[in-house]
């Protein structure tokens, strides 16, 4: 390992590594705007110049590698200056419109100016004028005043995506970020170029003037639309008055994971946020005789376990019915297995899921549930619902609101119809909400926590990015509770009072999760 | 004149024809490596000789050869760099026109020191009939067997590609070069890694200038004691100096390493025209710092450039006569530097640019009080912290010219 010198203070890395990397992961910042570290260095925007004792030129940090005995310096006169002239070049050229800019507060321009720059402006002459608001994808504007031709965007489009749409037009000071004419960059993972923009020359047009970032709260959670598992923030507005949007959510971002998905999301996990604010099922309900009455879920769980305890004391539990989802968490999904297939001994327990779709080969999955994996390793044996096995039951619990999408709604109707009890455990509005007697309104993944394992079945642990502001409550709660007042394995349940508690269970007993 | 090396035949009438030129002992040097010499005895020679580059680096040849790994399962590439744009330079067009042949030998020779079976002559876009005259050469030699397949009857291949240039001052910067022939946007390549270890398509590849590559048939033949005996000591062989601006008889002047550049300019060229006073001198090719009248007793060679704070580069002097302006000196070297900027780093780019902008304002008269101090600075920011040789090169002429004529510069200025 070489062992070298930053500053005042001696650091060991890996041979290999840059004076860049190396600096980071010792904690001192060294600027920079092309470099990104899933790209090789790139060396354009000269930001991160740094003094190597012995060597007459500054060097690049970026492209620089550690040696046994190197002396690099990161604040020495030479190098502060350098930087300076850096933003001062990249600021004469700038349009200086950050009251306007999306990438206000999160702008590496703005930042390293305010560490490193703070000087006047000497610039004197016309700024050259250029394309404010380039259509350069389905959901991406580009102003060609703010770019600092890092070139991120178009080596992303070469090196990840291998689509290459975008790339450099013109010389000098016309040099330009461009695509063919009447073509734009149309990929499945677009919306990453936003981004990795370091300035604000590529925005969002999803994005684009609804807030300023100042005003967001960023957490992390796992993207649930695929069962690839992308880490993502959740970017999402807490409580500042703001209209005309009702929404929380403003923007969902990667989140860097090496093992999962690099610094990626794709554009589905990316704008299909939607679904976390809109077409929500808000209230616990009780359908009876076509008017919907207002309960409580204590008072809906005494009324299904008291149809589930009967059933079972009649020697009827055969006519207890589930439908799961693979977008339970792990520990739903062993609770659910401890409750009703070890507990009450339920047979018929279902699987109904949302379809699949296309994947890809960077990160998007056929399967588009979280959880599937997890279902093989923590929940029960599960078969498809058959319409005749459903008619036959006396009390069906349901999670999740995709059984209506698998099955023609009027067959589907005249079976439930026979089912006495029906409760639907459901993040959403659906076809569904008609057919059953009790909605139990719950959370999606990013209002809740627990852990998740990927296609890979690599498990990754999450928490609430968002908070639950339905009536409702989790599965994993809604689980514990009916265990409880049917009093099922009470050695076990009875310790468990949160994920974190199943999720050590299930580590215990579980071999996979170990 | 005895010394004359390069130029020695370029009166004979047809020389760019082969027979011609083989009459003139043309292909005698090949034919002696091929047959008499191993690669390695090749590049002995050429390393003994001290030829050093002629493209303005003035990096040894012989060393350049010997960094390329012969070990590796790769090919390995010879680019011809023919992209002669450094403004006031003409010696390799020269060359090209009058004795192509002459090139294509030390074409032959440099592959066969270093085992290479392909070589590209990128040549500037703008050299059309050179272009023509080269491919009409290298017709020949494959004809006659000069190139091609076991060339001379030995077992030793080299297949020769003419590529024209799109007109970019940047694609004679050596990687910018290997980009621009690998079909991509003329972007020089961040260095390391050097060509000589991954260069064109990836693969060793050396890159020489044409001057460079054309010395090497009389190195063979002579012998590197014979070549050092026309140059000095660390600097071997001859010179063409190519010389414009207001003197009596521009052109090309075939001479020692280490001529006067004051003997140059009033002995070759014919003194200054028009009864003309001398103001300032650029000895190497725009890029270098600018000299002034004081400063031009100085011997034409790499070090003494070096030592006197300029480059010997191409070894094309500028002359420039009193009556010149050197804010027009100044403007002409600034916007060459922001039109050929190639774009791709933020100093270089927006440098120049800027440096542009400014003497274009103190063109028209509106220059203030500061411009000069500012265009200091600016060129000092680019100076050193670009990615590749062109923002040095843009930087060292305008700082020279901003110190060295501050107070005619001063005198352009509004509130002068």
């Amino acid at each position: 390992m070489p062992r070298f010198q930053i500053d005042d203070r001696v650091i060991e890395s890996a041979p290999g590594m840059t004076v860049l990397n190396a600096a980071e992961a010792a904690g001192i910042d060294i600027p920079h705007f092309c470099y990104h570290p899933a790209f090789p260095p790139e060396g354009s925007c000269r930001m991160c110049l740094v003094e190597i004792e012995g060597l007459p030129k500054l060097e690049l940090a970026c492209s620089t590698l550690v040696k046994e005995g190197l002396k690099v310096r990161t604040k020495s006169p030479k190098v502060i200056e350098a930087r300076k002239g850096v933003l001062e070049f990249l600021l004469a050229e700038h349009p200086l419109d950050c009251p306007i800019c999306d990438q206000a507060g999160e702008c590496k321009l703005q930042d390293y100016f305010d560490e490193y720059g703070l000087f006047h402006s000497q610039f004197k002459e016309a700024k050259e004028k250029r394309e404010k608001k380039f259509r350069l994808g389905r959901n991406l504007i580009l102003d060609r005043e703010r770019c600092i031709l890092c070139t991120r965007c178009v080596r992303f489009l070469e090196e990840i995506t291998k689509t290459e749409e975008a790339g450099l037009l013109n010389r000098g000071i016309r040099c330009e970020v461009g695509v063919f004419d009447s073509e734009v960059v149309d990929n499945d993972y677009s919306g990453n170029l936003a981004q990795i923009c370091p300035v604000g020359a590529i925005t969002d047009s999803d994005f684009r003037f609804k807030t300023r970032v100042w005003f967001l709260e960023s957490r992390e959670s796992i993207c649930p639309l695929c069962s690839r598992g992308c880490n993502v923030y959740v970017d999402s507005h807490p409580g500042y008055p703001r209209t005309p949007r009702a929404r929380r959510v403003y923007r969902v971002r990667g989140r860097v994971n090496p093992d999962v998905n690099s610094y990626w999301i794709c554009d589905i996990g990316r704008y299909g946020y939607a679904y976390l604010d809109e077409g929500r099922a808000p209230r616990l309900a009780w359908r009876k005789g076509g008017r919907d009455t207002r309960l409580t879920w204590a008072k809906a769980a005494q009324i299904l376990t008291e149809k589930a305890r009967s059933l079972v004391e009649r020697g009827k539990g055969s006519r207890i019915g589930v439908i799961l989802n693979s977008n339970l968490t792990n520990e739903e999904l062993f609770l659910a297995d401890r409750l009703f297939r070890k507990g009450l001994g339920v047979e018929n327990i279902f699987l109904a899921d949302p379809p699949p779709g296309k994947g890809d080969q960077i990160l998007l999955t056929p399967d588009r549930t979280a959880n599937r994996r997890g279902l093989k390793e923590a929940g029960p044996p599960v078969k498809a619902p058959g319409l005749k096995a459903l008619a036959d039951l006396d009390l069906l619990f349901v999670f999740g609101h995709y059984l209506a999408s698998g099955i023609g709604p009027g067959e589907l109707k005249a079976a439930l119809a026979k089912v006495e009890a029906k409760a639907l455990f459901s993040t959403h509005r659906s076809d569904l909400d008609d057919l059953v007697d009790f909605i139990i309104p719950t959370p999606v993944i990013a209002e809740k926590s627990g852990s998740l394992t990927n296609i890979d079945g690599r498990v990754q642990t999450f928490s609430a990015a968002l908070e639950y502001e339905g009536e409702g409550l989790p599965e994993w709660r809604a689980l514990l509770d009916l265990a409880r007042e049917l009093n099922v394995e009470p050695g076990l349940f009875s310790a468990l009072t949160s994920p974190e508690s199943v999720h050590r269970v299930l580590r215990d007993t579980v071999s996979f999760f170990k | 004149m005895e010394e004359k090396v390069l130029t020695r035949h370029f009166g004979v009438p047809d020389l760019l024809r082969i027979e011609v030129y083989r009459g003139q002992g043309g292909y005698q040097a090949a034919e002696k490596a091929l047959k008499q010499m191993t690669p390695a005895e090749v590049l002995e020679e050429v390393k003994k000789a001290s030829l050093r580059g002629r493209g303005g680096a003035g990096f040894p040849a012989g060393v350049k050869w010997s960094f390329v790994p012969q070990n590796i399962p790769k090919p390995r590439y010879l680019c011809v760099n023919a992209d002669e744009g450094e403004p006031g330079t003409f010696k390799d067009r020269y060359l090209l026109t009058h004795n192509p042949h002459l090139l294509l030998e030390g074409t032959i020779l440099a592959s066969y020191a270093v085992g290479i079976r392909a070589a590209f002559v990128y040549i500037r876009g703008e050299y059309e009939t050179v272009a023509r005259r080269l491919e009409g050469a290298i017709a020949e030699a494959y004809k006659v067997g000069f190139l091609g397949e076991k060339i001379m009857g030995t077992e030793f291949n080299l297949d020769v590609v003419v590529h024209r240039g799109a007109g970019a001052y940047v694609c004679g910067e050596e990687t910018a070069l290997l980009e621009s022939l690998e079909g991509k946007r003329g972007y020089p390549r961040l260095k390391p890694p050097f060509p000589a270890s991954v260069g064109l398509f990836q693969c060793p590849t050396v890159i020489n200038n044409v001057e460079t590559l054309s010395n090497i048939p009389f190195i063979i033949q002579n012998g590197a004691e014979w070549f050092l005996k026309r140059g000095l000591p660390k600097d071997g062989g001859t010179r063409i100096f190519g010389v414009s601006g207001m003197v009596k008889r521009p052109g090309i002047y075939e001479l020692p390493l280490g001529t006067k550049l004051r003997a140059i300019i009033f002995d070759q060229a014919g003194g200054m025209k028009d009864g003309k006073r001398l103001k300032a001198v650029i000895p190497g090719g725009m890029s270098a710092p600018i000299l002034t009248e004081e400063e031009i007793d100085l011997p034409m060679d790499f070090d003494s450039l070096v030592s006197a704070g300029t480059m010997l580069g191409s070894a094309a002097i500028i002359v420039i006569d009193q009556e010149t302006s050197i804010l027009d000196v100044l403007g002409v070297v600034s916007r060459f530097y922001a039109h050929e900027s190639c774009g791709q780093c933020t100093p270089c780019r927006i440098g120049t640019s800027w440096i542009n902008k400014i003497v274009k304002r103190m063109v028209r008269g509106e220059g203030e009080a500061d411009d000069i101090d500012s265009i200091i600075r600016l060129a000092t920011n680019i100076k050193g912290r670009t990615l590749c040789p062109l923002g040095d090169a843009a930087a060292m002429p305008i700082l020279s010219i901003c110190q060295k004529f501050r107070r005619e510069l001063e005198g352009y200025l509004r509130h002068a």
